[in-house]
């Protein structure tokens, strides 16, 4: 019977035209596949969850207020990213370049003066961490997903998320994402990224 | 390599061995290594133990066979009844050859040594179970086993802080050998990417040309035939792909080791021309 009908209802568009309902429904997923990433055809983020442990850090470091409130770049502190293999922490000085003057009331920004003080930066624990036999660099990465394809500058958290998940949800950084071969090798399969075991394995 | 794909790539395949055989490459990475200047002072084996953290394992275990020097020094003395000190030696700086039929890819058990798309023979140490069945079957020697947990003793602190973060300290149980300073080539060719342009001859050399005093090693891309080193393998008509060179000049220098048995390797030597046996 179900088959009786979808053959009845299909019929009439079989020859070349596209059946109404069909044709809406297609043009709703593709709408909400390309809002919901803010990606074209051309990427495909790569999938895969991963249950990370929170890491106390010696300051609770907001990302959710330094991105989503103040919108200030990822790149603007982790300023190595598009340039070198690491993205970088940034120095003492670069926080204190604000924070002599914003929000001086408050007790974190009260620890990181003390530190400032000192002369001393506060050690920052590192998160997302591969293997030490893994090359990866972040500098090709951004060139692929963001330079190479005009994708505007000032949206890379998205690319970024890409493998560190929303961290302009989260205050202190923790790790989303399973960051292990196969998931590395799965996005390289999608998005056309080198399968040289060399490139990566050193 | 499944069936399915030999099927449908049959073409690609067959290509001519002087054209790489199976293989497509982007780069092939080659050496020349010119016998008449090498002064056999070991500078190559020393750059190449800092470059690539390798172990010293001091006298009882390399009288055994196990030490791990990538670049060797071998001396000959080729000229029969003369002893020392009326015989000098000659020397032959000896790693791997990066051969393009290379008798260790296929007999891995893991697939831990294949062959990279530029032509280099790769070692994966995490895949490497440590059967040494590639060491056995190499005719040059040069694939060395870690049979001890060296990162132990060899690096004492503050030593460690020499070791090179661009590739991994080798465990008990690994087979290595020379990579051509892949960590290198690695850096040069992201670098020429971002750049949008290709890797330039001379952009970078490995440890062992670098630290060369008299340069007789030349490193570079034979697929360049801009590049210093194929210039050099034309000038001495070493071609790759056979296993026995056909020169017009029989004076020229040029030869590679064990050509005869086609492995097609990637360094070419030159001959050192002795007028004294000193």
């Amino acid at each position: 019977m179900v088959q009786w009908i979808r053959t009845r209802m299909f019929r009439k568009y079989a020859h070349g035209a596209f059946h109404p309902v069909s044709l809406g429904v297609a043009l709703i997923l593709a709408w909400s596949m390309m809002t919901s990433t803010g990606f074209a055809a051309d990427v495909q983020p790569p999938g895969g969850v991963h249950k990370g442990v929170d890491v106390e850090q010696p300051i609770e470091f907001p990302h959710n207020i330094h991105v989503e409130v103040n919108k200030i770049n990822c790149m603007y502190c982790h300023t190595y990213a598009r340039r070198s293999k690491v993205a970088g922490i940034p120095p003492t000085s670069k926080c204190m370049g604000c924070h002599k003057i914003i929000a001086t009331d408050k007790p974190r920004i009260q620890k990181l003066t003390e530190y400032w003080q000192k002369g001393e930066s506060p050690k920052w624990k590192k998160v997302h961490d591969v293997p030490d036999f893994v090359h990866f660099t972040h500098e090709r990465h951004l060139k692929k997903f963001v330079f190479d394809r005009d994708y505007p500058v000032e949206d890379v958290k998205e690319v970024c998320a890409f493998c560190h998940g929303q961290i302009k949800e989260m205050t202190v950084a923790k790790k989303v994402k399973p960051l292990n071969m196969g998931w590395c090798a799965g996005c390289h399969e999608k998005n056309g990224g080198p399968g040289d075991c060399w490139k990566c394995h050193k | 390599m499944s069936l399915k794909n030999v099927m449908e790539n049959w073409s690609a395949y067959r290509k001519d061995a002087e054209a790489g055989g199976h293989h497509t490459y982007e780069h092939r990475w080659a050496m020349s290594i010119n016998l008449d200047l090498c002064i056999g002072c070991n500078a190559c084996s020393t750059a190449c133990y800092a470059e690539n953290n390798l172990a010293v394992v001091g006298p009882e275990r390399f009288a055994k066979g196990q030490a791990m020097h990538w670049m060797r020094i071998e001396r000959y003395w080729d000229v029969e009844d003369k002893e020392y000190p009326d015989q000098g030696a000659s020397f032959l700086p000896m790693m791997c050859q990066q051969c393009g039929a290379a008798t260790c890819e296929p007999v891995c058990p893991v697939a831990a040594t294949y062959h990279t798309p530029d032509g280099l023979n790769a070692q994966v140490y995490n895949r490497c179970i440590g059967s040494r069945y590639c060491s056995n079957n190499c005719p040059f020697r040069v694939r060395y086993f870690n049979f001890y947990s060296y990162y132990e003793s060899a690096w004492p602190e503050p030593m460690h802080l020499q070791l090179n973060p661009d590739l991994s300290v080798r465990d008990k149980g690994v087979m290595e050998k020379c990579t051509f300073c892949v960590q290198r080539i690695r850096v040069a060719k992201d670098k020429a990417k971002i750049e949008n342009r290709k890797v330039k001859d001379g952009e970078f050399t490995t440890a062992c040309a670098q630290a060369c005093p008299t340069s007789a090693i030349v490193f570079g891309d034979t697929m360049d035939p801009e590049s210093k080193v194929s210039m050099l393998w034309k000038q001495h008509q070493v071609t790759r792909a056979v296993y026995k060179q056909h020169k017009e000049d029989p004076e020229l220098r040029g030869y590679r080791i064990f050509e005869e048995l086609n492995v097609d390797p990637s360094v070419m030597y030159l001959e050192r021309v002795r007028d004294t046996t000193v």
